[in-house]
């Protein structure tokens, strides 16, 4: 005997401090944001409040890219790729799509990030990440 | 300090449970307006709904009794808080009478709607009696809800 | 069992809504507040636990996603999810790692973001067979069990109010407190909107944002790193079968709550708890329940809870002040609100509870309570 059920739940979730500042700079500057730890010498992405690795806070805010290399990628049936792009000036990869590929990508290619015409401060304000110009794909 | 973020969704949440063999008997039988309680060999407590084994003793339960469907009020209230369903996700409207119901020949007390909501005319000890649907689907909401009986 | 002590203690601003905070960032803010407490960091912790409910938020992992937040990042770290327990039991689970000798410091974090979901959807999300079909959610629930817990004691409705204003009295001088409700009158409770048949509005707790952490140490690093550590005298936790009405009148018998407190009492040696506890921060979802827990802990007879608060025993100035910090009744980020039963006690302890310091806490008494099926009760004292 099986029984099943379908429900729909609504959910809000706050960006926080480093998030909302993270998705309002995609948004309103076009720029991406990661965070500095000066006792780790760390750089991550995305922005984020506290150092990931000694639990440091508050960290150093700094641009990132918009340049940067695919450190891992795969492909879902429907053609999507996804990949770990780690950006200039990052120690961190972010995970993100890649699109106007020429063919399939490839390790340590170089990428840039591609932004929305109409952003909305989501993480998809980041249309992708597009082969740079000049990069073999 | 930029004004707060937030990323609002809605999740589309489905499920596919398979019943222990205990209750899917039970259901199999609310399809006939028909209950039965499991009773422990051990302490003799005779459960609503059956289960695979008392947590009490940790006796496994095979012994099937007849349960009416009638019995007592042992609590009871009437809820002003509309809920959603879980299992349709539509919105239940308020008010509403709950009650836990003892059917005669249980130990353990159901959880179940009652008929009234009004708070003057229920009283913990009336009898009451199950409204059943037309349409039985072997499920506990196979009774509508409970009346009190005069 | 070796010898285990809460050396720090740390909370949130709690409110309706936190957005200024992701999850995240309000488990950092009361990590970091323990530490800062406990005079620790962040190498100091050996290992981290964490309490929420994430089934109310829709967001699995929350010890992954949290945990760094807790200094969890390269450690071990747990998830407890116990309903209203979760964050009682994760002190538990806290102090099991310590007294073990597996660790010699482990900080315990409770967070809840109730404004991010819909906790009444989650909490009906339960047998599938029975229980959803005939879901009221946890108000419907408490009520069933307060009309049979008021018709065997006799208690008032009125008895009840008085237990919803003293809290939010209280939580007026708990500068962490969600609700802030000074002046509210009995006739205010009784006055506000009903819910379930007799619960009112101010009968209920909020549901709130929030977190709150303990720093748990081993017998040596306590006594360097506190000087009033608050000693773990005895934890204690009971679970209950399955389904609502499988417990014979809830509320009246409460066979979790009182056996758990009798593993509790027999293991810190108190025989008396109304003389021998100085204080109490105990899991009261709602004002009825705190009635019936006042008995099934053992401060008076059956039947005698309503005179306990006529007669304002469990005020701040009585002989034994429950939940000085405005309790579940006024804060119930749900994961931290046991963490915050524990911190509080602790706190009462430590003599760092300010403007909500009961004079002389020697002995406190921390209770969890999770929809029918948990209870946990804690007990602290200035000497293990």
């Amino acid at each position: 005997m099986i029984r099943e059920s379908a429900i729909r739940i609504p959910f809000r979730y706050a960006a926080g401090g480093a998030g909302s500042r993270f998705l309002a700079a995609l948004r309103d500057e076009r720029r991406i944001l990661g965070a500095r730890c000066d006792g780790c010498r760390r750089v991550f992405a995305p922005l984020r409040s506290f150092c990931s690795s000694c639990g440091a806070s508050p960290l150093e805010e700094i641009a990132l890219g918009p340049g940067g290399r695919v450190e891992a990628w795969t492909a879902r049936a429907d053609g999507t790729v996804f990949a770990l792009v780690r950006l200039d000036g990052a120690d961190t990869a972010l995970l993100h799509r890649l699109v106007g590929l020429p063919g399939e990508p490839r390790r340590g290619m170089r990428v840039r990030a591609r932004f929305a015409a109409e952003r909305r401060a989501s993480i998809l304000d980041i249309a992708g990440f597009e082969p740079e110009e000049g990069a073999s794909a | 300090m930029s004004a707060p973020v937030h990323v609002a969704l809605e999740m589309d949440q489905s499920w596919r449970y398979a019943a222990p063999a205990a209750m899917a008997r039970f259901c199999a039988g609310l399809k006939e307006r028909r209950i039965e309680a499991l009773r422990c060999g051990g302490c003799g407590r005779r459960y609503l709904p059956p289960r695979p084994v008392c947590g009490n003793c940790h006796l496994p339960l095979a012994d099937w009794v007849p349960v009416a469907d009638e019995g007592r009020l042992e609590a009871w209230t009437v809820v002003h808080v509309p809920i959603l369903d879980p299992r349709t996700g539509r919105m239940r409207e308020a008010p509403y009478g709950m009650g836990l119901v003892r059917l005669d020949g249980a130990d353990t007390t159901l959880n179940h709607f009652l008929a009234q909501s009004d708070p003057a005319r229920l009283a913990i000890g009336q009898r009451v009696r199950a409204v059943w649907r037309e349409q039985l689907a072997g499920a506990i909401d196979d009774i509508r809800h409970f009346e009190v009986l005069a | 069992m070796n010898p285990v002590a809460i050396v720090g203690t740390g909370q949130t601003r709690h409110a309706r809504a936190r957005d200024d905070a992701s999850q995240a960032e309000l488990v950092r803010e009361a990590a970091a507040r323990a530490l800062e407490d406990a005079a620790i960091e962040p190498r100091d912790i050996d290992a981290v636990v964490i309490a929420n409910m994430e089934l109310f938020e829709g967001r699995a992992w929350p010890e992954l996603w949290v945990g760094e937040a807790a200094f969890a990042a390269g450690k071990p770290c747990v998830k407890v999810a116990t309903g209203g327990t979760s964050g009682t039991s994760g002190c538990i689970a806290g102090i099991h790692q310590v007294a073990s000798g597996l660790f010699d410091i482990v900080l315990v974090v409770g967070f809840e973001k109730h404004s991010e979901g819909h906790t009444q959807t989650g909490m009906t999300l339960t047998d599938p067979y029975w229980d959803r079909a005939v879901a009221s959610g946890a108000v419907g629930n408490f009520a069933l069990s307060v009309s049979q817990y008021m018709a065997e004691r006799g208690t008032t409705e009125r008895q009840a109010a008085q237990v919803a204003v003293k809290a939010r009295r209280n939580a007026a001088r708990n500068p962490y407190a969600h609700l802030q409700m000074p002046a509210l009158t009995v006739e205010e409770v009784l006055a506000s909107k009903p819910l379930a048949h007799p619960l009112r509005m101010l009968d209920m707790c909020p549901q709130s944002d929030g977190a709150c952490a303990i720093v748990v140490a081993s017998g040596t690093r306590a006594r360097k790193l506190n000087p009033r550590p608050a000693w773990v005298r005895a934890a204690a936790t009971r679970h209950e079968q399955p389904f609502i009405g499988d417990i014979e009148r809830r509320l009246a018998t409460m066979r979790t709550l009182r056996e758990a407190a009798r593993e509790a009492y027999a293991g810190a040696g108190i025989g008396n708890p109304l003389k021998e506890l100085d204080v109490a921060e105990i899991y009261e979802p709602v004002s009825y329940a705190e009635l019936a827990w006042y008995e099934a802990l053992g401060f008076c007879e059956e039947g005698q809870a309503g005179r306990l608060i006529e007669e304002g025993v469990t005020e701040m100035g009585g002989e034994l002040p429950v939940n000085p910090s405005g309790g579940v009744l006024s804060t119930n980020p749900v994961g931290a609100s046991g963490v915050i039963r524990v911190a509080e006690a602790a706190l009462q302890i430590h003599g760092r509870g300010g403007e909500r310091q009961v004079d002389g806490v020697r002995t406190a008494l921390a209770t969890g309570y999770g929809v029918y099926a948990w209870a946990d009760a804690i007990v602290l004292a200035d000497r293990p």
